[in-house]
């Protein structure tokens, strides 16, 4: 007897015990979910719950009988209970929709085939940055509908680096080198250190490694650490900013945001998603604006074009109403130029669709950032960021890297830094 | 006499220490439940304004009434039950010995070096299986028969006088009514500690109510605090309210049985 006809007959035996009383109690809330309702699993209240919650409103307008049912649960929490069910191969508590973070999503789709519908079938890819197309594609197929956008700029205080004699032109199309000098300058002539980082986040590591193509993996599940050359000029270029005194070591995203929201810093090279963190700070409307990511020196495929974050919905292939869930996100997430105007304005997100940028809220133009046409910029970005496979240790990598970070602040040796990233990758993935 | 000055001073000093660090994060989180998210992060530490504010904005999230009956029915039926069948349990293991209970003892308390994390996925098919999913039964049931509280009990019953059974005996009594008669009022003790700590358990527990509870109106307030720090820019005036919210139960069962607690810790027979 195997283990599958063990637990069946126990669950058999045990369901004719207990399921005569029990099952009535969830038989009773089966039922009670209506044919056509949608179950979405997203964790922001602020960001992607509203944002789903509009995209079924404006579905259920035209589809009457399709209503959704949007639920508020962490990305650990969902990781944990996806995760669990699919592997029990117990699907009756798993949504019909699910947000996932694209540097994760290669590890559910390897570990799980065939769990989740395959949207490339139905819906147009070419109609979305090509990146986050390629974060969610597995065996030819893509499995995602891409959402918000984490594509990188360099947001910088214009009042600080004017005191230094700097303008917006000396940050167009500049290289990370050139930016070490402009901060040097910065904090001479004003006390202000060039930016945060906390040492517990490579975010800033890999925005400049994959604005070359390049990332921790090679296939999505080599390590690519050693011979990595934009890795190795990626470090290089932290270890210059930290030795030079420009980079303010923090601790925790609280800390992260204060130091530019206090006017600490002078620059945050970031995802646009940090745009509403930004401008909470009303009073200093016009002092901000935002430039394209410094160039890495020396590295094949170099480009000012990355991204850090995002993530992507998806539809389960144990839901009941596959069929709807793939033609609402084709009407409105594939197709609502409209909708991302909306989702813009109300949510600050930047969604992956490319011809949203023709909206009117994308045209607009932000006092906040001088009048510069922000939403342009980064839609244009946004358009030529490098794609890369995250594969599916890209956790294990990130940690491996973070492991050394201090130590390369400190002015440790590069190579060997290296050296023990690979090592302790390595270690993690036998 | 300076020795001992130096002496007290420094057991003093030490025991100050050890008061702060456990008495600060307390107090952090109910001076945090009073003030905005941002002055949380800033790090302002005296009792703020905004304690109406938060728990408007805790009620327009969280149906807090659902929420807390979820929790006190799950805690309340576990612990019941938990109480109930662990202490019979624990009872007969000590009472009516033989090899055979010996070796399953034994490999009870092997079981309980397997962590919960292990057990969880074959755990979750059989409740699937027996169409309890998403049910207070799935959370409850895995925790009724609780091998701590069955070696806890196995222990305090050590200490249960073979005279007073015998006596029982005499009189008549069968098994099972000197079980409920004469054991467990002489035990009051140990089932008060027993109670804190399972309560306790099941209110906090987090792992298998967020596997097995699907809908939102089955959740249980751990979880609910989970999906309050979800948000890309949290807010801790919230999150540390509902913290405080759901940490007045176990304050609440703690106190009324201190003292009892003490006792049944200590091992005290009436």
């Amino acid at each position: 007897m195997n283990w599958e006809e063990f637990m069946n007959l126990f669950a058999s035996r045990w369901s004719r015990l207990l399921g005569t009383t029990m099952a009535g109690v969830g038989m009773l809330t089966a039922t009670a979910v209506s044919a056509s309702e949608l179950t979405v699993w997203c964790w922001d209240p602020n960001f992607n719950i509203p944002a789903m919650t509009d995209a079924g409103a404006r579905y259920t307008k035209d589809h009457p009988d399709t209503t959704f049912n949007v639920n508020n649960i962490s990305q650990d929490d969902i990781n944990q209970k996806l995760q669990t069910q699919l592997l029990a191969g117990v699907t009756d508590g798993l949504p019909d929709m699910v947000l996932i973070q694209d540097d994760n999503a290669q590890r559910f789709l390897q570990s799980f085939p065939g769990a989740f519908v395959p949207l490339s079938d139905s819906i147009d890819m070419t109609k979305f940055a090509s990146y986050k197309v390629a974060a969610a594609t597995y065996e030819g197929k893509s499995y995602s509908l891409p959402f918000d956008s984490g594509v990188g700029g360099l947001f910088y205080r214009s009042d600080y680096l004017e005191q230094a004699g700097y303008g917006a032109d000396d940050l167009n199309d500049i290289t990370w080198d050139q930016l070490i000098k402009i901060g040097t300058d910065v904090k001479e002539k004003t006390g202000h250190q060039l930016l945060s980082m906390d040492y517990n986040d490579d975010g800033m590591i890999i925005m400049m490694m994959q604005s070359t193509g390049q990332w921790y993996l090679k296939d999505g599940s080599e390590p690519n650490i050693v011979d990595n050359a934009a890795l190795k000029a990626s470090l290089e270029a932290f270890q210059k900013m930290a030795q030079a005194g420009l980079v303010k070591s923090i601790t925790g995203w609280t800390d992260y945001t204060g130091s530019f929201t206090s006017g600490e810093v002078a620059a945050v090279p970031q995802g646009v998603w940090i745009t509403g963190t930004i401008k909470s700070q009303p009073d200093q409307s016009g002092d901000w604006r935002v430039a394209p990511l410094p160039k890495l020196d020396g590295v094949d495929g170099a480009t000012h074009y990355s991204n850090n974050g995002g993530s992507s919905w998806y539809v389960l292939a144990s839901s009941e109403h596959t069929d709807e869930a793939v033609d609402f996100l084709k009407t409105v997430w594939a197709g609502d130029v409209d909708f991302y105007q909306g989702i813009l304005v109300n949510q600050g997100a930047v969604g992956s669709l490319l011809a949203a940028r023709d909206g009117d809220a994308y045209k607009a133009s932000d006092d906040f950032f001088g009048g510069e046409p922000v939403w342009q910029n980064f839609s244009d970005w946004l358009s030529k960021v490098p794609s890369v496979n995250y594969g599916t240790f890209t956790p294990e990598a990130r940690a491996a890297v973070q492991a050394q970070l201090p130590t390369i602040a400190n002015g440790g040796n590069i190579d060997e830094a290296l050296q023990a990233i690979d090592g302790q990758l390595r270690q993690q993935i036998q | 006499m300076n020795f001992m000055i130096v002496r007290r001073a420094a057991v003093y000093l030490s025991l100050s220490i050890a008061t702060f660090i456990s008495i600060f994060p307390f107090y952090w989180m109910v001076v945090g439940a009073t003030n905005e998210s941002r002055d949380i992060v800033t790090g302002k530490s005296t009792i703020g304004t905004n304690l109406v504010a938060n728990f408007q904005n805790l009620l327009a999230q969280v149906d807090l009434a659902q929420v807390f009956w979820n929790s006190a029915v799950v805690a309340i039926a576990a612990t019941v039950l938990t109480l109930a069948v662990s202490s019979l349990a624990g009872y007969g293991f000590e009472i009516f010995r033989s090899r055979v209970r010996e070796r399953i003892f034994q490999i009870l308390l092997l079981l309980l070096s397997i962590p919960f994390a292990a057990l969880m996925v074959p755990l979750f098919v059989m409740i699937s299986r027996a169409h309890l999913s998403n049910t207070f039964t799935a959370v409850i049931l895995p925790t009724v028969a609780s091998i701590f509280i069955i070696f806890y009990f196995r222990q305090a019953t050590k200490a249960f006088p073979g005279e007073l059974r015998d006596a029982a005996r005499v009189d008549g009594l069968k098994e099972w009514q000197i079980f409920l008669y004469v054991y467990l009022p002489s035990m009051r003790s140990t089932y008060a500690a027993a109670t804190i700590i399972v309560f306790m358990t099941s209110w906090n527990n987090y792992l298998w109510p967020l596997i097995v509870l699907q809908t939102e109106d089955k959740k249980t307030i751990t979880l609910v605090i989970s999906s309050l720090t979800s948000a890309y820019t949290p807010d801790f005036g919230v999150i540390l309210l509902s913290t405080v919210l759901a940490t007045l139960p176990t304050l609440i069962i703690f106190f009324v049985l201190q003292r009892q607690f003490v006792q049944g810790m200590l091992g005290s027979v009436k």
